[in-house]
């Protein structure tokens, strides 16, 4: 291997190199949020553990967000990571206690000898810009007011400023915890030379210190992933979790790149609101209703107004396209659920031997055509997430396979004749794919009975026999009447 | 601007319970951020009897950079510096130690306290550094000297 051939003066260049990485010390204090093949595409020449663990950081972490580092790059990152956290959360009420329990603090700025008369200033920097962002939430603009905030240096000053006299006032006042990590110091020592002063970059203790004070009590968690030339593939995760505190309830998580000397913010995919969901989502209900008019199939529309049900053309009796994620998202929108006779080979009482286009037909190509011009608000507030998406067509390539046509047809009429409740497989009725459940007061998962085997001759439907997963929805459905 | 609020907040505490052996006035009343202080030397040293007046300014980011301290009264001194600037800058006022929380009365107790026992290990005249722990007694003289000539 490249990195054991390499001599002993070579490792120590590298090393030497690596402890002697200065990060940026242009460009903005707080960057934009970007891809984190970028690192990678960075380390791609460097030696072989750096290139190993940067090349497996973006499958764990989709993106980063770089930091100025002029030497408070790692309070800088976590105050931006708390803010972030806040707004990812998009609790309004959640602003409001912060801010209530920060201000509850000053007692222990007090009690470690802070002048109110001084700190005050710190401290009201740090709850108007909390402020500014709260009332950027409801109109989606939080993190433009907070990437602007933090990368107006003279605000900046205070909210770090703030954030280091919290950190020192809490080991002041908590000694005995912080003491055993400090070599030939004591805590006081420690927070006037390592701490307050402006160029003192975070470090371990005061890390900890400040995660104590200021994260694990609003519930935030804090990772911490080193990349440095230690064996391994993957860089070193130490993962700080609020359990002591916050009822143990985790509100979001502040993740770091740390490379010596160094603060990035690191993102996974969850962490930050995804985009919009591709058109495709939308494009198959949508042209249901747009090219479809309810009247033209003359399908009861009423049954379409209550939520949770929906009313399928018989002949589509299966995953009838996009019908069940429809209903759930359709409910205060009253959109037609019926789908176009055009589509239906209208499969008569005759055995079938062909599979049937129907059984598996997700949204021919003719469905995708332009998107409709006016999309009811509700639909795009709502937007099926993407994943929920694939999810649902998992299911009916699931279902789509194993399943063989049956002999046994219903005649035309049949679900008029069965008061047009949703026609559905009890296979289908009980999966929790079926959204339905979600709007039932009544759900009732079904249960197998031995002596609901014996009898079945009380039914009289018009047809002299029916596969026995129809039988039970008719049961059900009888219950339902 | 939040600066300019923590300037007066110190400016009223200062003039209020000025700290020992100073007192402080603004050379201009549109400017707050250069303050005139007037310091005594300390009784128990060679600079007692001698009144000095340094020029304090606050910098743009005050709190977040340290004020700048020029002796505009001639001192012989280690940590002063031996030119027409007369700068101090030792300790809390170098920009990567200062702390936001710092005051300005702060600073001039610093002051005092750095006339009272001179620094050499943090000299920037660094013969007068040597002749302060070489020659306690050429050094007291000098610095006596000075006084009379130029802090009375």
């Amino acid at each position: 291997m490249a990195y054991q051939q390499q001599s002993e003066e070579e490792v120590a260049e590298l090393q030497k190199l690596s402890n002697e990485y200065e990060p940026e010390v242009t460009g903005p204090l707080v960057g934009q949020r970007e891809p984190s093949t970028a690192i990678s595409t960075e380390y791609a020449s460097a030696d072989p553990v750096f290139q190993a663990k940067t090349a497996a950081l973006p499958q764990k972490y989709s993106h980063y967000r770089a930091v100025r580092g002029d030497g408070r790059c790692g309070w800088r990152s976590i105050a931006y990571g708390y803010f972030e956290s806040l707004i990812h959360l998009g609790d309004s009420n959640k602003f409001l206690e912060e801010e209530a329990r920060l201000r509850s603090l000053s007692n222990v700025l007090n009690e470690a000898g802070y002048d109110a008369l001084l700190y005050e200033d710190f401290a009201d920097e740090m709850f108007e810009l909390m402020r500014k962002v709260h009332n950027a939430l409801p109109a989606g603009e939080a993190e433009t007011v907070l990437h602007e905030a933090f990368n107006d240096e003279g605000l900046q000053n205070y909210t770090i400023t703030y954030l280091k006299t919290l950190t020192s006032a809490w080991m002041k006042t908590r000694q005995a915890d912080y003491a055993p990590w400090l070599l030939h110091q004591t805590v006081p020592q420690y927070c006037d030379a390592q701490v307050m002063p402006i160029g003192a970059e975070i470090d371990n203790v005061s890390l900890s210190a400040l995660k104590d004070v200021f994260l694990s009590t609003a519930g935030i968690a804090l990772e911490v992933l080193y990349l440095d030339r230690t064996e391994g593939e993957e860089v070193n995760m130490h993962r700080f979790d609020p359990v002591n505190y916050h009822g143990g309830v985790t509100i979001g998580t502040i993740r770091l790149l740390y490379r010596p000397g160094h603060y990035d913010i690191l993102y996974k995919v969850e962490d930050f609101p995804q985009p919009p969901p591709p058109m495709q989502t939308y494009l198959q209900y949508g042209s249901h209703v747009d090219d479809d008019p309810a009247g033209e199939v003359g399908c009861p529309d009423f049954m379409a107004l209550i939520p949770g049900m929906s009313y399928v053309n018989p002949h589509q009796a299966w995953m009838s396209n996009s019908s069940y994620g429809n209903d759930f998202f359709a409910t205060s929108a009253p959109v037609q659920q019926c789908l176009p006779p055009v589509q239906t080979p209208a499969p008569q009482a005759q055995p079938q031997i062909q599979p049937q286009p129907v059984y598996a037909s997700p949204a021919t190509p003719t469905h995708l055509v332009a998107p409709p011009m006016q999309m009811p608000h509700e639909m795009v507030i709502r937007s099926v997430p993407s994943h929920a998406n694939h999810g649902h067509n998992g299911f009916q390539h699931q279902l789509s396979g194993p399943f063989r046509p049956s002999a046994w047809e219903l005649e035309d009429g049949f679900v008029q004749a069965t008061s047009q409740v949703p026609f559905q497989t009890s296979i289908f009725r009980n999966s929790h794919f079926n959204t339905a459940h979600f709007l039932n007061p009544d759900f009732q998962p079904e249960e197998w009975r031995p002596e609901d085997e014996s009898h079945d001759d009380h039914h009289a439907y018009g047809i002299s026999r029916i596969p026995t997963a129809i039988e039970a929805t008719l049961e059900n459905t009888k219950s339902i009447d | 601007m939040a600066g300019n609020k923590r300037i007066m907040k110190e400016l009223g505490e200062i003039q209020s319970n000025p700290p020992d052996g100073v007192s402080i006035s603004l050379p201009s009343e549109s400017d707050f951020n250069v303050w005139h202080a007037t310091i005594s030397g300390p009784s128990d040293s060679v600079y007692a009897g001698g009144n000095w007046k340094v020029e304090i300014t606050l910098p743009k980011e005050y709190p977040f950079k340290p004020p700048q301290l020029s002796f505009k009264t001639k001192i012989y001194h280690p940590n002063v510096t031996n030119d027409e600037r007369g700068a101090m800058c030792l300790g809390m006022l170098r920009a990567d130690e200062w702390k936001p929380p710092n005051k300005i009365a702060d600073v001039l107790k610093l002051v005092r306290a750095v006339m009272a026992a001179p620094q050499p290990e943090d000299a920037v005249e660094t013969s007068i550094a040597e002749q302060f722990r070489n020659n306690r007694k050429e050094f007291d003289k000098i610095a006596k000297e000075w006084v009379n000539k130029h802090a009375k």
